[in-house]
């Protein structure tokens, strides 16, 4: 986007000068504007492909609610699962409460590992990057005038922690 | 419950299913069903609208072809997002499920409409389509490497049996996660409109004392109208973005 700018000004540049020896710019301006066109254009493929990921996985559109309400599904589901599993095995080899219980505690550990996956940002280094900026952030005064606009916006570990967990807390 | 001769509640009873026009071939009954129409009608409508939107392919875009078009961008920039460049192959896939349910919950929103997805089945079998096509296509693509997904690198031997368990525990629950997610969410707020429009006409029905009272319970199933709108295009959207984040896990399996 950048690179915009400098293309217009040689235009610009260019086409004054054009006015006054025409014939002989021709070939030196074409040979710019393709050096600086390949340029924009190179720079644009670069964002294109470093941009996916650099992202988080959702852009935004996801309300804090919808997160809470996929935090409290997953967790459920995980255990319901597990349970399943356990039960199923139980009835096929005849060791009735053995499996059942311990794949419930497997599947109660699925379900905390599936809220733990998604309120943490992807890659597993930026999630202290993350909490190590806060306070500093903090100290600016940045964050301090809108933590609610900040937190859906950054989804950080911490954000994603306040949101999920206060809606889910009302679910149960 | 009621006053003498006020309605019964039966909040349930909106979601049954009865036949249409009746098919028998052998033993099986494939009739068309009150589900069933609205399906079609979801489908139709969506054909339709891209249909019309794809007709012209004027320079300047036409109102049905400009929103064919942000509905083109918006999917396509939902499975960027999630999936990367690679996930568009996906993209009509995810484009197909998004559209179907979305419509499918808007059409619930018409009086005397049937709303298809507040029945488990049909949000069942979606999720695991999604489901099985992940399994599938991570299996094609990437063979035994599919199952690196399970076994997280710098685990000690002496626990790996547990991570491994709990990881594929995790990745079983998704399907059921996803379908009784938007399942719940379409039941619960047609449930909850029910309940608020059976009270203002139990209370407009009721003495004279308590007449203006139905205004509250109005005033609710307002609020809760706008709010199931909002809820019936959040779950479609996060239907279609956890579809989204799960091909991504097939075509990338192990890298978060």
């Amino acid at each position: 986007m950048t690179n915009t700018t400098p293309v217009r000004a040689d235009a610009g540049e260019n086409g004054r000068k054009d006015a006054t020896n025409m014939a002989e710019n021709d070939e030196e301006r074409l040979a710019r504007l393709r050096g600086s066109l390949a340029r924009a254009r190179a720079a644009r493929e670069s964002e294109k492909h470093s941009a996916p990921p650099d992202r988080p996985a959702q852009p935004g559109g996801d309300s804090g609610m919808s997160l809470a309400m996929r935090a409290g599904s997953e967790f459920v589901a995980a255990i319901i699962v597990g349970a399943g599993i356990g039960w199923t095995l139980d009835h096929f080899i005849g060791t009735n409460p053995l499996f059942l219980i311990a794949f419930f505690f497997i599947g109660v550990a699925a379900g905390v590992w599936n809220v733990i996956k998604l309120t943490s940002p992807k890659g597993g280094g930026s999630e202290r990057d993350s909490r190590l900026s806060q306070p500093e952030a903090a100290d600016k005064g940045l964050r301090r005038s809108g933590p609610r606009s900040a937190n859906n916006a950054w989804r950080g570990a911490s954000g994603g922690e306040n949101s999920a967990v206060g809606p889910d807390d009302d679910e149960d | 419950m009621a006053t003498e001769a006020g309605p019964e509640i039966h909040p349930i009873e909106q979601f049954s299913i009865h036949p249409i026009v009746p098919i028998h071939i052998g033993h099986y009954d494939i009739s068309l069903t009150n589900s069933g129409l609205f399906m079609l009608l979801a489908v139709g409508l969506t054909c339709l609208m891209t249909a019309i939107a794809a007709r012209g392919g004027a320079g300047v875009p036409t109102r049905m072809q400009a929103l064919g078009e942000m509905a083109y961008e918006f999917t396509a920039g939902m499975v960027r997002s999630a999936a990367g460049e690679a996930g568009m192959r996906f993209f009509p896939f995810v484009f197909s499920i998004f559209f179907f349910v979305l419509l499918c919950n808007l059409l619930g929103f018409i009086p005397f409409a049937y709303t298809v997805t507040s029945q488990i089945i049909i949000t069942a079998a979606l999720a695991l389509l999604v489901f099985f096509t992940v399994v599938m296509y991570g299996l094609k693509e990437h063979g035994a490497h599919f199952f690196k997904m399970f076994v997280p690198e710098g685990v000690p031997i002496y626990i790996l049996p547990l991570v491994v368990a709990i990881e594929i525990v995790s990745f079983l629950s998704r399907p059921v996660s996803h379908s009784v997610r938007l399942f719940a969410n379409m039941l619960a707020g047609h449930i909850t409109l029910y309940v608020f429009g059976a009270f203002v006409i139990m209370l407009g029905g009721a003495s004279a004392i308590l007449k203006p009272a139905a205004i509250l319970p109005f005033a609710m199933a307002v609020g809760l109208e706008a709010l199931e709108l909002l809820v019936a295009f959040l779950q479609a959207y996060v239907f279609a973005m956890l579809t989204c984040m799960y091909l991504n896990d097939a075509l990338h399996p192990g890298g978060h």
